[in-house]
Parts: C-alpha cells; structure tokens; sequence
C-alpha cells in the first residue's frame, strides 16, 4: 500500500483555494441522490452532517447517547482559538499556524494546518451567526482570553462552556436540517461494523442499543465522527460511553491507524481520590492564566498549603520557563508535574497532585473577578473535592484527555478505504504529537463545516457507485460476523466483570504508557496484554441477553475492542524511540530533561496496517516535510 | 384565536386574565360590604342603589363568564397535567420551589367554588323582605356558617397568595426590579382581601349577636 | 474526611417500555463517602452482575454534569439533594449510614421508560427540531464583530443557553411541563439580535411541538428552577409567555 496523502501542489497559503476549485461538484439536482453516513454526533459530527444536509444530501446520523446533544464536545470548556487579531496583539493565520505545528512538536502536515488556521476565522463568524453567545467586551464585540502554548490572546470563549456551547450550535443547525427532511437522526445506536462494497465504504451495521437489534443502513459514503479513545485509560477525561470502536472496526477492515502513541494527558484534573473512581474530572486550563503551580520544596512536606512559607514554595513552571511560565503546553505541563510528585514532592492525602494557588490572582483582580471567570469551575472543583478553592489552593493532577492519534487521512479527510471520511478527534491529522488548547474544537468544526463538505462532494463527483442497498449480502456478512462475537461474550459466563479488565488494562496502560514511556516498560505491558485479552475471552462475565437493552454487553463489546488496539498503541509506542509531543521516551531527553526528538529517523507520520488480532501489524510511513517552518526543538523556556 | 385558546399557554393566559379581572371584583365587592360596619341603613341603601342599576345584570353576567372561563379552564389544564404524568411518583420532595399557596391551588379553588354555590344562594337568592342586612346578619349569627366562611376566605387568601403573582407571571410581565414587588404585592392583596372578607362574619357574629 | 456507609437502596426495575414495574431493594454496602452516588450504583451493579444478576440500567455519561444523561429521582428529588448539581455531581457524604434511598425514573408521559431508571427523552429533540434554532446555512455568517452584542445581553443568553437539556424541571413540576426547558430555548435566541428574523415563527412552533408531545401545562410553582442543575431561571418562562403572546397577537 503506498500512502498519497494528496497534499495539493504549490505553495502553502493557497493550497486549499486551489485544490478546492479542483475538486469536482456534485449538480445540485443530483444532491439528493445520495446518501450519506455520519457517525457521531460531537462537534465534527454535527457540523457535518448539517453541512452536508444543507447542501442537499441526504443524511443519516448515528449517536451513541440518547440525542445527538450530548456527544462528549459538549465537555470541552475552555474555547476555541481563532486568528482573528482583535486584541491587536500580533496574531495571523501564519501565526496560528506556526503555533500549532510548534505545539505539535513538527509531527503534523503543514498543509492541513495551515488550511485549519484558515478556516479557524469561518468558524467564529459561523457560530456567532447561529447565536453562540461568546463572551463580550462592554462596547458588544467578542472577547478573547490566552491560552497555554500561545502568546497572543485568540481564544474565544462562552464561561467554561464553550464546548457545549459550539455543540448547541452545531445540534441547532441539524436539528434545523432534520426538520426540512434531510438527516435522520438513529440516537442510541452504536456502530459496529463497517461494510465494504467492491472496496469502498458503503455502509454501516450498527446496533440499536434499545431493543438490540442490529440495523443495516446503506450509503454513498460514510464519514466517522467518533472522537478519541482516551477512555481506554480506563480513568480519564472522556465520557463513559466514548470508545474506540467505531474507528477500531474501520482500522480492521482497511483504514490504517495513524500515530495511536500519540495522547495527551491534561495538566490540569482533579486528583484521584479512591479506588472506585469511575472518571477524572478535567478543569479548563485557562485556569493557568491566573493560577500559579507549585510544590512545597522540601520533600514529603505534610503542612497544609497556608502554612508553607513563599520562601519554601517552589514555582517549578514559573522557574523553569520564565517566557511561558504557567502557560506552558500540556505536556510540558504534565510531565513537569510527575517529575516533581516523582521526586516525592507531591501534596495531598494520596501525594499524587501539585497546587494550583489562586491567592495572588485573587489578591490582585479581587474575588469578584477570579469568580466571573471561573466561578463554575471553582463550583465544580468544590461540589467534588468538598474543598473552597477561593480559600485554599486547588490540587490537580494529569489525566488522559485527548488522543491526537486516529484514523489516517489524506488532504481530503479521507481514510484509506476509498469512501470512508473522518473527522474530528477521530482522526490523526492537525495536532502531531500534541494538541495546544482551544484547537480540538477549532477543528472538530473546520472538518465539519468547511472540509468535509467540500471534499466528501468532490468524491461523491469523481466516484463511480453503483447502486448498494442494505440487503447486499456484504451487510449480512457484517451482520453475522457483529452477531457471532456478541454471542461469543454472552456465552463465557466468566468469573469476571468487563469493568475488571477495563480496570486492569486502564492501568497497565497508565503505569508503561501514559506521561512517560521506555523501552522496558513497554515490553513488558506488550507481552501482558495478549494475557489479559486471552483471559478476558475465557473468563468475561456478560449478563442478559442481546436483544435488550444491556449495558454490560455494551461496554464488554468495547473493553474487547481496547484489549485489541491497546497492543497497537503499545507497538506504535516502542517503535518510536523518540520524545515529541504527548509522547516521552525517557530513552530521548535533553540533559535537562526536555523532550528531545528525532528528526532524522521519526520525522513521519506511522500508519499501522491491520493484519489480524495479534499478528504484527504492517507499518507505513509518511514522511513529513517542513517548508514553511524550520525544524526545531520546541523551547518554552 | 381558537388555537390561542387551545394551546398550553394560551389556556393558562385565559386563566390568569379572569383571575385577575376577578381580583378586581372582589375588591369592588369588599369595598361594598364595608358598608356592614357603617349601619344597617348605610349598608341596604348601598345594596339597594346597586340592585336599581340597570348595568348589574351585565355585570352580573360578565362576573358569570369570568368565574366560568377561571373555573372550566383551570379544570381542564389540571385534567390535563395528570394525564401528563401517569405514573407518579413513590416520593415526591420540593427543594423549595413551590409554595404551600401554589401546591393546593387546585383544593382552594374547588372550596371557593363550594362556597359561592352556598354564598350566592343565601344572600343572592335568599330572603331579604327586612333587607339585606338583617338577612346576613341573620345568617352570620349560626356559628357553623361563621366558620365555613371564615375558612373559605383562608383558602381564598391562599389561593390569592399563588394566583395573584402567578398570574403576571403567565402573562408575561416580569422585571427583575419589579417582580419581587409583584409578589409583594400579592402577599398583601391576598391578606387585604382575605381579612377584609372574613372580618364581616366575625364581626357581625361577635358584635351583633349578643352572645 | 471519608467513611464507609451501608445504604438500602429501593429502585424501580421494570424490563423494557411495555412490561410492568416493581420495586426491588438492594444493599449497598462499604460504599465510601468520597463515591459519587452513580460510582455507588456501579459498585452495586458489579456486584449484581458477578451474582449474574441484571444490573440496574441508567443513563450517564460525561459525569461531570455538562452532556444532560444523567437522570434518576432520589429520595423524591430530581438530580439528588443538592441544588444545582446533576445526579453524576452527587456524592454520597450527603447520605446518613444505614438510610434507605429512593431511586426513581424521570417520570411524564413524554418522557417512556425504556428500562429501569433509563427514560426516553427524544421529546425535547422534536421541540428543538420544530425551531430551536436560527437558519444560517454554513458560510452564509456575516464577519463575527459586525454584531455588536451589549454584555449584558450576552451575560443574560449565555444564563439562557446554559441549559443541559436533562429534563429534570420536567421531572420536578407537578404537571410534568416543559416550560423551563422550552422557555430557555426561546429567550436564549430572543435576547440576541441573530434570533430576532425568526422570533415569532420559533416561539409559536416550539409551542406547538412542545403541546403535542403531552407535556403537562406551567402552574409557576417554580420546582423546576429548584432543581435545575444549571440554574436557569422562572423569568425565562415569563419570556416565554410574553413572547408567544406578542407572536400570536402579530400573527397574520
């Protein structure tokens, strides 16, 4: 398999213009003629899907959760970057552009980002136009806040609910679609199979996840919206019902799996508190803008956090990046704070957590202040931890949050499988190695309302397809084979919980793979995981039956699926034997403990081929060229 | 308008505007009876002036419309907010929402209606041959009658207590800076209108009676 | 500081939308007081499934009270005991050692039971789909600063949107009434200048949506801003009224 991404031609600013125009047009009046699938329903989802909609295909739209509003975009908190420019303060799209590809640790394409900085100024003017209330100035124009990784103030942001807000946004448009005819929306229904006619996507098997019937649904094309698959840390930032699935069953029957190493774990979470714990709770990090991060110097120091003397505080991000300070990416955030809880200077009952102090902001802006902007994080951090942030400092520890690995695409957003898009968190392309803040919902959007309209038209145009309904025997083969593994986890009647393993395999994963990975580690978690899948496979306990609604059934299907791809990630993680980005390889560092990559042998994008569940999996390489900005080591200091 | 008048909303404005048309009349009517307490000769010239006036059978049938449209329409919206829930709850707690005046509106209400049926048929269409103040006087020296009228005006104190505020609420007008003194003032109308009203019976069965 | 409670926990189990309910109780024990009261109900139902036992179905998902799936009535109250908190935000400290809880559906005829405590609330999907939103077609948005929005405005839709579309003023109003919900719809894209093109037509269709999936009517008893989890407010409701009275008195 040769890997074309079709990066168009010529140089960087005006390639999306170019290729746009080169991209075929479907006649309007044949628009209705096709359908197509979206799966998912999160910022990417829905933007496209009512995009898509207007343009005048015919949609059909599959969500995981009871309406398409609640996909885990909602979550998101912090905001949305732009290059609008409207503090004046020095940003551009070559500026956006350059941040996120520094950000990424220069293992992303140049092209796709660039496209997205582009974009990024649509996307507020979208959303302000379907009554997203960002954040205002008193004179009625948008306000901006700064974020980790940047210098300039571009993000725009509605309270701590931007996400939520965008996603309002998007689910209004659709809604609107759904009401003029054009998308159907199948709520509670989760993908399970994806279904290949003649070598290109035409449909998905999915399971209705009321009366667990599976349903086969015919299309021209279908694009995965799935988001991340943070959740097979067990605990992170992700919703219960995020998973790999979707995209681990389109990885199995072709698409190739981009840069699965590649996550991100968020500097700024509530710490763990027990054993029982379902979920970590993320807090925007634009609590950076005024909280300051510390340790007590001294090591195993018990005193409560009033009682340690200025003096005896140690500012480790302030000291060690004096330009960023506070404000450095997550993951050198991250990894700054389980070097100083590694070296035993941890806070809190269990030590795994660092201050987050808002004394001085408070001080200085005044409570007032400190509680508009982040009145419902500190709400949220109290109703939590029992504990008042505006009086004592807040602890937080990293958590899994986001996963700049997915699906590879080409220019086009399209995966290997001709036919089968992907958009979103789901897919590897924009953020390398690491994602800076407020850009996971500038792109969920950029693909979802500005690419995929474009792109998934210009195939649609180009592509002969033939007419597939959904009682191709294709279909009754997914069918089977979905059902066949169904009744195989029904039938174990094991000793053992789907949840047990999730938990096992949550923290191996988090012990030899999470902020920082060697050669050892990764070994070792390789050689457990075919154990534990083969374990799981003899000694699962599933109750109920299929065609009801089980939510044990649900979630064995998907911890099933991570005890397969968790070996992939593992692999992609030991192959790559260098620091960028989320990814730490304590085998490559600077003398002073930063990150050091290689460019001479890593600087590619690693496509893994399925070849069978446990078989060695065929890796392609993209290699990545820099024109536009030099390759360097990323300094915040 | 028929739609208006079908819809949800509409129902509940229908219901507000002839409670508060009604709030009207009932401080027109306690105004009146406050002619009790200045004499008997007062108090039947006061009556007799009203009955002369060729309005009051239009007043009197408007007043009839009102209590229809308040009566059958809020029979029909809570008909239809059971249907709305037909599995109720094993256990049902507030968290401080609701009032004890809004919970029982309905309960109030059908006690009203009780106590016009009995209070129009004794003074409406009751014998007043020695004029109406000696009629309900007469009827306000039987303890037991005292004592439903006292209690019906508590229910309708209750009743005002929800339905006065609620009713502004349903049509819309609604303020930051002036709401709190809508409801003020509903507090204090309903207590105005409910002392007033069971004030007469206490003091006609207390002070005339000769007990 | 954290302890260890046992709790009676007394749950509605009912098998799909068209069997019958019960009532079945379950012991809930060693649950520690730093679990959220959704982590207590996974410790039971890990038990029950190790037992071979059905589970008690819910729906949750982000926990941290944001995506609206969370449901659940506790000892009377929609979304537990605390104000303003979803159920996935209730923890179990504020529960006494060997208490019995009550754990119901979302109960209204809009919203069916599906199973157990898992109810379907697609009714607010088809009240949005009539008008919950402004027609804009992707790239047809003026540039974003040409719509000047006075703070105060945006402060007040913002307090609007935040709505998580739980259902739980639903659940909480005597009359099982939408109002709350419906109400912050229509006065998030009344209080903006981009909702104004199609102020009357919204309120009227939602209106009507809204009747039609059997929702009950607003008695203004105000329940439902008690538990709101996102504090949305009674006035929204009075927006609401007004506006439909304006588009109905506007109506051609």
């Amino acid at each position: 398999m040769k890997l074309d991404s079709k990066i168009p031609e010529g140089p960087l600013e005006g390639k999306w213009d170019r290729h746009r125009f080169n991209l075929k047009l479907v006649n309007p009046a044949n628009k209705r003629k096709f359908e197509i699938i979206v799966v998912g329903t999160g910022l990417a989802g829905s933007s496209a899907a009512a995009s898509l909609a207007e343009l005048g295909y015919n949609v059909k739209v599959f969500c995981i959760q009871d309406s398409p509003r609640r996909a885990h975009s909602i979550a998101a908190q912090g905001g949305i970057n732009a290059a609008k420019n409207y503090p004046n303060d020095g940003d551009s799209v070559r500026r956006l552009f350059y941040d996120t590809i520094k950000g990424g640790d220069f293992r992303s394409r140049e092209a796709n980002v660039y496209r997205l900085a582009q974009i990024s100024n649509s996307i507020i003017d979208q959303c302000v136009a379907q009554g997203v209330p960002f954040a205002r100035e008193y004179g009625g124009t948008l306000a901006n806040r700064s974020f980790g990784g940047a210098q300039v103030s571009r993000t725009f942001y509605a309270r701590g609910q931007t996400g939520q807000q965008l996603l309002l946004g998007a689910y209004s448009a659709l809604m609107r679609q759904v009401a003029l005819g054009r998308v159907q929306i199948f709520a509670r229904r989760e993908m399970l199979d994806l279904v290949l006619v003649d070598g290109a996507a035409r449909g998905i098997v999915a399971r209705n996840l009321v009366t667990g019937k599976l349903e086969s649904h015919s299309a021209h094309a279908v694009v995965l919206c799935t988001g991340g698959y943070g959740n097979m840390f067990y605990l992170s930032t992700n919703a219960a019902s995020s998973n790999v699935t979707a995209s681990w069953r389109a990885h199995k029957k072709g698409a190739l799996f981009a840069n699965p190493c590649f996550t991100q774990i968020h500097p700024t979470c509530i710490p763990v508190s027990g054993d029982t714990q379902s979920k970590l709770t993320l807090m925007s990090e634009s609590l950076r803008n005024d909280g300051r991060v510390w340790v007590p110097k001294k090591k195993g120091d018990a005193r409560p956090p009033g009682q340690i003397p200025e003096g005896e505080r140690d500012y480790y991000l302030e000291r060690k990046y004096p330009t960023f300070g506070n404000l450095v990416p997550r993951d050198v955030a991250s990894r700054n704070a389980k070097q100083v809880i590694d070296e035993g200077c941890g806070v809190g009952p269990t030590k795994l957590a660092v201050y987050l102090d808002f004394a001085e902001a408070i001080q200085r802006q005044g409570l007032p202040a400190i509680r508009e902007k982040y009145g419902n994080l500190f709400d949220m951090y109290r109703h939590i931890t029992s504990e008042d942030p505006y009086r004592v400092p807040m602890r937080i520890y990293p958590a899994v949050h986001y996963t700049m690995g997915g699906l590879w695409v080409d220019y086009d957003l399209m995966t290997t499988i001709p036919g089968l898009f992907c958009l979103g968190e789901a897919n590897f392309s924009d953020h390398g190695a690491n994602r800076l803040g407020a850009s996971a919902l500038m792109q969920g959007l950029a693909d979802g309302y500005f690419v995929a309209p474009y792109t998934v038209g210009g195939y649609l145009a180009g592509t002969k397809l033939g007419k597939v309904e959904a009682t191709h025997p294709n279909f009754r083969e997914s069918e089977s084979a979905v059902s066949e593994r169904t009744m195989k986890l029904l039938s174990v009647k094991g000793a053992r919980t789907a949840t047990d393993f999730h938990k096992q395999l949550g923290s191996l994963l988090w012990d030899k793979c999470g902020m920082s990975r060697n050669e050892k580690g990764l070994k070792e978690a390789l050689s457990k995981i075919p154990e534990i899948r083969e374990e799981f496979w003899r000694n699962v306990t599933v109750t109920g039956e299929n065609g009801e609604f089980n939510q044990v059934l649900e979630r064995a299907g998907r911890v099933a699926d991570y005890l397969e791809f968790a070996e992939l990630l593992l692999k992609d993680a030991l192959h790559r034997n260098e620091s960028c980005g989320g990814h730490f390889r304590e085998e490559s560092q600077t003398p002073d403990n930063e990150a050091k990559r290689d460019d001479t042998h890593f600087c590619y994008v690693a496509a893994w081929e399925f070849m069978g569940v446990g078989q060695e999996p065929v890796l392609h390489k993209e290699p990545l060229t820099f024109e536009s900005v030099p390759l360097s080591q990323r300094s915040y200091r | 308008m028929i739609e208006f008048a079908r819809s949800s909303i509409g129902k509940k404005v229908l219901v507000a505007l002839a409670g508060l048309f009604l709030c009207l009349f009932l401080v027109t009517h306690l105004a009146g009876n406050l002619f009790l307490l200045v004499g008997e000769n007062a108090f039947n010239h006061y009556a007799e002036a009203l009955e002369k006036n060729p309005l009051l059978i239009v007043a009197e049938f408007g007043l009839a419309a009102l209590f229809l449209i308040h009566i059958l329409v809020s029979l029909q919206v809570k008909y239809e907010d059971r249907r709305a829930r037909p599995i109720g709850y094993l256990q049902q707690k507030s968290k401080g929402g609701s009032s004890w005046g809004s919970r029982t509106m309905i309960f109030s209400g059908l006690l009203l209606l009780v106590f016009l049926v009995v209070h129009i048929k004794t003074f409406k269409f009751g014998d007043a041959g020695e004029g109406l103040f000696r009629l309900v006087v007469t009827a306000f020296q039987n303890k037991f009658y005292v004592a439903f009228y006292v209690l019906a005006m508590s229910a309708l104190g209750l009743h005002l207590s929800h339905g006065f505020q609620s009713a502004f609420q349903t049509l819309g007008v609604e303020h930051p800076g002036y709401t709190p003194w809508i409801k003020k003032a509903g507090c204090f109308f309903s207590a105005l209108i409910a002392g007033g009203f069971a004030l007469l019976p206490l003091w006609a069965y207390f002070n005339l009676g000769g007990h | 500081m954290s302890a260890t409670i046992h709790l009676t926990l007394k749950v509605w189990r009912q098998k799909n939308a068209s069997s019958e309910g019960r009532w079945v109780l379950y012991e809930a024990k060693n649950i520690s007081t730093d679990m959220s009261f959704l982590e207590m109900l996974d410790a039971v139902n890990e038990r029950l499934v190790l037992k071979g036992e059905d589970p008690i179905a819910f729906d949750h998902d982000c926990r941290e009270g944001i995506c609206g799936m969370c449901s659940l009535v506790i000892n009377g109250q929609a979304h537990g005991p605390q104000k303003a908190a979803t159920t996935c935000q209730i923890y179990m400290r504020d529960f006494k050692d060997g208490a019995t809880v009550t754990v119901e559906p979302f109960r209204a005829r809009a919203f069916p039971v599906l199973k157990d405590l898992v109810v379907d609330r697609s009714a607010f999907d088809r009240v949005m789909a009539a008008g919950g939103y402004i027609s804009v077609n992707t790239g047809s948005a003026v540039e974003a600063n040409t719509i000047l929005i006075p703070k105060d405005k945006a402060e007040a839709a913002m307090d609007a949107a935040a709505c998580i579309g739980c259902g739980a003023c639903v659940a909480a109003c005597p009359n099982a009434s939408a109002m709350l919900f419906v109400s912050a719809k229509i006065s998030h894209f009344a209080l903006l200048p981009q909702g104004l093109p199609e102020r009357e037509r919204r309120v009227l269709a939602m209106r009507k949506a809204m009747d039609a999936e059997g929702f009950g009517n607003c008695s203004n008893e105000a329940e439902c801003e008690a538990v709101c989890p996102k504090e949305i407010k009674l006035n929204h409701i009075a927006r609401l009224n007004r506006e439909f009275l304006r588009a109905s008195i506007l109506k051609k």
